[in-house]
Parts: structure tokens; C-alpha cells; sequence
């Protein structure tokens, strides 16, 4: 049955009645969304724990990274190696330490040189459009065509093997893809009503680019940041692996699994940890990456 | 004293892959200071590719002025390069424009204080604190409750109206000399429709500014707009004082213009509304005869026979391009 209404409630207090809604924080809304669900929760924890593994390597590492020990090399997990030696005798754990490292080095300066890059010209390629337009991103499409593994072999035999020369040969082969990322994005972004607004209100091209287009295009890129960290990550490694990238004996988990492997089938462990590690902060930081678009992206306020 | 603006055989055509778009074909007309004009006509006549060529915001390619005059303070517009930098120092400073989607014309991810103090710190240099002042007494007059907080708010938290409120607020925030109404109340439900309205004139008359309403909805301009120009297929077919317009109508899509409104306290028995046949042409390719032969009741064999013919003074400001004193065909 339908229930009274009207006549029989009671007054409504008017002064109650406020002309504007609640106001709250759009910070704390963030912190929310990202805290409230498991898995970014976890990536955060992962990469946090790998930061600060990272800083503060000399104090948790038990052995120096290349402390070797010929006469107790290979050894299984024990209470003194906890993840064993390798063929050199140097404590796996230590080295798994340390090469946190190497990879957070080379992954957050690789992202740095190849976003701020790429998302520069992809910006001004798909903003201006025309003659720029094709002319950067023909550019891209050679670059992408150019196997990224040929390009670090090239600048490594012509600037020879090491740490610098490891950043610039993957920064510039990361640079494609959030070129690329960004131009299609931009060419959505900047049909919309607000940039035409914008540029009615009298707005200068580069703050049009830069604050009404750019922020709007950042949360796919966001991701794509923080997935391709864990993709620097793991080229870094392949490149260890193939033996042109760090050079020895720094350690590095691509270079540890690359020592291990010849040793798969009698000390499993020296392979598998780097490898796990690896897997780890690669999973770590595409979580990260998928909690900030939620917890950032202003099209999803509300729907979460 | 000389109009603030001036507008002179404008011409914005379009390149497309069909054939060449003349969306805007030789459009005159002016904006005196402090008047507000309506611009009238149905979609696609060239309304707002007008307004917006008048700021150089048609994208190029595909869109090109191919020829004409805008005379703003004695300057012509059209010299300026679109992105260079003396246009962007005339557009939200000295002609401001209103959109018709108040819906999607604010950055969402910019807070409502941020765009709004923007046009202020880049054309009139105000330092952050002022302009936060300015904007929230411009909120204030355009009827924000609780300014002040709603500074810090974004866009998706304001309803259509408010938003167009905001615009408003943001379009006036410089002190233009002209605003642009693109369709301003299209977006929006017909009582926030009046009251934007009553805002706008309210605004205008207070800043001093001029008011150009680009609308399809006749009652709109009749209430507000001293002057009217009645666009059709990218010409101005009628033109004068909105008394001329609505008494004495003389182009025939005026007139059917008219018949299609309904007027409070006629019975049904007294007047049918009378719909335009037809659909408006097709702009790619027209024949230069008159664009609203296909559809005009009262079309004469001259007008099959002559181009499209140009405005010509009936009396005082009014203006129609018709042959209206042609031979009558059988």
C-alpha cells in the first residue's frame, strides 16, 4: 500500500535547507579511492618497499654486493646466505639488494628523459597538426620500426657498455611510444568545447597546451609512465642478460639471472629470485600505475 | 559615431571532400556600443561560423576567410594571424564569447576560481589575490550562492545553469567590449533559459558591454534584442529594428519564420501555426539564385531568373534581399 504522505508530515525546518552542497577534499577523495582498493594498495607497497630497499641498500644488504668467496660459491640457502651464493661465492641476497638499485636508477631516469621527450612532441605534433604534425610522428613510426634491442646494441658499440650509455640508448628508444600515446590523445582532447572556450577567452597557445589540454590527456599517459617503468625494468635486465648493458660486476637483476641460468639445473635459486624480483616491482608498479588513473582521472569522480 | 564593429562581406568557406562549403557568403553587419543584436536563423545558416570568424576561431584546414573586413576599434581583425598573439590579446579581453554547451566549455580538471582568475591574470595582469576577488564578485553578480566557497570547486559540480552562470562570469571578467552569445540557453531548461537571460541584459547594461544573441528561438530575440539580422544559407536575408522585424516582416522566410511561433492568448480556431516546407538547401554547390526559392510561397519568375539579390534599404534600418516588387508568376 502507498504510505501517507503531504498532509500528514510534519513541517519541514526551512532554515535546515542549504542553497550549496557539502563541500569536501578533493585530496582526501584521492587518497580514498586509491586506499580502498587492494591491489594498487599492494603495487604501492611493493615499490615503496622497493624505494626504500633501494636507499638504504648498504644497511640491509648482510655481505657487500661483490664480497666473493670462492670457497663457499654456489651454495644452496642457508642460515648465513639466505638465498645462497653464486658461482663467484657472492651473497645472492646482497646482490638482489643492490641491484634495486640499478634498476630504479635506470628505470625512473629512462621514463624521465623518454616522457618528457616523447609527450613534448606529441603534444606539439598533434596541437599545431599540418607539416609538424607528419613530420614528427613519420619520425616515431621509424623509430618504432627500429627494434629497440638494434639500438641499444648500436649506441652500446658506440659508446661502449655502462650505465649512461644504457639510459640514453633506451630513453631514446621508449621515446615512441608516449609520443605516440599523447598525440592521439591530444587530437581527442583538443576538440573539446572547454579548449575553444579557452582560446576564445584569449588564452596563448602554450597555455592552452599546457593547461587545458595536457592535464586532461595525462591520466592514460599516467599509466603508461608506470607501466613503462616496469617495461625500462625488464629491458634493463634483457640487456644485462645479453651482456650489454651494465657492465660486471655491478650487479643487476637482468645480469644476476643471466650468471644464474647456467646454473638452473644444480642451484635453481640464483636464477629464480633476481627473475621474481623482477616480476615483483614490474607487478608493483603496473598497479600503482592502474590505482593513480582511478584515484587521478576527474572523468571517474563520483563513479567510484 | 561609427559601430564598435563592423563586419564587411565576410566570407568563411569549407574544404571538403564533398565540394566546397560556403557556410558564410558575404555577411555585413555591425555592433554599435552597448546595443544588443540578435542574429537569427535555423541550424547550418551560418550563425555561429559568422561569430566565430569575427574571432578567427574557425579551424583551419578545413575552414578558410576567404575574403571580407572585420572593423573592430578601427583595426581590422582579419590581418592578425589566428594563433598569433594580437588576437589572443582581443579574444576574452575585448570580445568575449558565450558557448552554447555550458555543459562541456569548463576544463574539468581545473577548479572553477582557476579559469576564471586565469583571463584576468593574462589580459589584465592581476596578481592571484585581486583576481580571486574580482571573480568572487563577479560570481556574486551573476547569482553563485556562496561564491567565496565555490571557488574551489569544479566544474562537474555545477549544474548546467550554474555553469553557464560561470561562463557568463568568465566571459564578462575582463570587461570586454562586446560579448558573443553562441546559442546561450540551448543547452538548458526553459525557466534557467529566462533567467540567463534577464542575466545577461542585466550584465551587459551594467558593464557596459555590447550583447550579440545568436539564436534559432525568435521569443528570445524579441524580448532582448534591439536589432535583428535574419540569416539564411550563409547570407542575411532581413535586417533592422526588432519593431520592423516583428511588425513588418518582409522576406518570405521572415514571415514563415514568424507564423511557425505561437502567440499567447489565440485559440486554436484563430491561427495554425504555419511550418516553412521544406528543408533548408544543401551548401555545397548552390545555384545563385536565392537560397529560399525552393521553399518560398511567393516566388516570382525574376527570382529564378536573377542571382541571389543583395540587401536593400526599405526605410530607416530596414533591410530585406528580396524582389518583393517583382512580376507575380501565374
Amino acid at each position: 500500500m502507498l504510505e501517507k504522505t503531504g498532509r500528514d508530515a510534519k513541517p519541514v525546518d526551512l532554515a535546515k535547507w542549504s542553497e550549496t552542497a557539502p563541500r569536501y577534499s578533493e585530496t582526501k577523495r584521492m587518497i580514498s579511492v586509491f586506499a580502498g582498493r587492494p591491489l594498487p594498495v599492494i603495487g604501492f607497497v611493493i615499490i615503496a618497499l622497493l624505494i626504500l630497499v633501494a636507499i638504504f641498500a648498504p644497511f640491509l644488504a648482510p655481505y657487500p654486493p661483490n664480497q666473493m668467496d670462492i670457497i663457499n660459491k654456489l651454495q644452496p640457502p642457508n642460515t648465513t646466505h639466505l638465498l645462497g651464493t653464486d658461482s663467484l661465492g657472492r651473497d645472492t641476497l646482497s646482490r638482489i639488494i643492490y641491484g634495486s638499485r640499478t634498476s630504479l636508477i635506470i628505470g625512473i631516469s629512462v621514463i624521465a628523459i623518454s616522457s618528457a621527450v616523447g609527450i613534448a612532441l606529441g603534444l606539439f605534433a598533434a596541437y599545431f597538426g599540418g607539416v609538424i604534425y607528419h613530420v614528427i610522428m613519420r619520425f616515431m613510426d621509424a623509430l618504432m620500426a627500429f627494434p629497440m634491442l638494434l639500438l641499444a646494441l648500436l649506441v652500446a658499440s658506440l659508446l661502449g657498455a655502462g650505465m649512461k650509455n644504457i639510459i640514453i640508448a633506451l630513453g631514446i628508444g621508449m621515446i615512441a611510444a608516449p609520443c605516440r600515446l599523447m598525440c592521439g590523445v591530444v587530437l581527442s582532447v583538443k576538440q573539446n568545447d572547454y579548449v575553444m572556450s579557452a582560446r576564445a577567452m584569449g588564452m596563448s597557445n602554450l597555455r592552452l597546451m599546457l593547461q587545458e589540454i595536457l592535464p586532461n590527456a595525462f591520466p592514460p599517459l599516467l599509466v603508461m609512465i608506470t607501466i613503462g617503468l616496469g617495461a625500462v625494468i625488464l629491458a634493463e635486465a634483457g640487456l644485462s642478460f645479453l651482456g650489454i648493458g651494465i657492465t660486471p660486476p655491478t650487479a643487476t637483476w637482468g645480469g644476476m639471472v643471466n650468471d644464474g641460468y647456467k646454473f638452473v639445473m644444480t642451484s635453481p635459486v640464483l636464477a629464480i629470485s633476481p627473475g621474481i624480483a623482477i616480476m615483483l616491482v614490474v607487478f608493483g608498479f603496473n598497479m600503482l600505475g592502474d590505482g593513480l588513473r582511478d584515484a587521478l582521472d576527474p572523468k571517474l569522480r563520483g563513479v567510484i | 559615431m561609427p559601430p564598435l564593429l563592423s563586419v564587411y562581406n565576410l566570407k568563411t568557406y569549407f574544404h571538403t571532400y564533398r565540394g566546397l562549403v560556403k557556410a558564410v557568403d558575404g555577411v555585413s553587419f555591425d555592433i554599435n556600443e552597448k546595443e544588443i543584436v540578435g542574429v537569427v536563423g535555423e541550424s547550418g545558416c551560418g550563425k555561429s561560423v559568422s561569430m566565430l570568424s569575427v574571432l578567427q576561431l574557425i579551424s583551419s584546414p578545413p575552414g578558410e576567410i576567404v575574403d571580407g573586413k572585420v572593423i573592430f576599434e578601427g583595426q581590422d581583425l582579419l590581418q592578425y594571424q589566428p594563433k598569433g598573439e594580437t588576437m589572443s590579446s582581443i579574444r576574452g579581453a575585448r570580445i568575449a564569447m558565450i558557448f552554447q554547451e555550458p555543459m562541456t566549455s569548463l576544463n574539468p580538471v581545473l577548479t572553477i576560481g582557476r579559469q576564471l582568475t586565469e583571463g584576468l591574470e593574462v589580459h589584465l595582469s592581476m596578481n592571484p589575490q585581486s583576481a580571486r576577488e574580482r571573480v568572487v564578485e563577479l560570481l556574486r553578480l551573476v547569482g553563485i550562492p556562496d561564491a567565496k566557497g565555490r571557488l574551489d570547486a569544479y566544474p562537474h559540480q555545477f549544474s548546467g545553469g550554474m555553469r553557464q552562470r560561470v561562463m557568463i562570469a568568465m566571459a564578462l571578467s575582463c570587461n570586454p567590449r562586446i560579448l558573443i552569445a553562441d546559442e546561450p540557453t540551448t543547452a538548458v531548461d526553459v525557466t534557467t533559459q529566462a533567467q540567463l537571460l534577464e542575466l545577461m541584459q542585466d550584465m551587459v547594461v551594467r558593464f557596459k558591454t555590447s550583447l550579440v544573441i545568436v539564436t534559432h528561438n525568435l521569443g528570445v530575440v524579441a524580448r532582448y534584442a534591439e536589432r535583428i539580422y535574419v540569416m539564411y544559407s550563409g547570407r542575411i536575408v532581413e535586417s533592422g529594428l526588432a519593431d520592423d522585424i516583428f511588425l513588418n516582416p518582409l522576406h518570405p522566410y521572415t514571415i514563415g519564420l514568424l507564423k511557425c511561433v505561437p502567440q499567447l492568448g489565440e485559440t486554436r480556431k484563430e491561427r495554425k501555426l504555419v511550418p516553412i516546407q521544406g528543408l533548408p538547401p544543401n551548401l555545397i554547390n548552390m545555384p545563385s539564385s536565392c537560397a529560399f526559392l525552393p521553399r518560398c510561397d511567393r516566388a516570382r519568375d525574376i527570382c529564378r531568373q536573377k542571382p541571389w539579390p543583395s540587401l536593400e534599404l526599405i526605410e530607416g534600418q530596414h533591410y530585406v534581399a528580396c524582389f518583393r516588387d517583382g512580376p507575380e508568376t501565374p
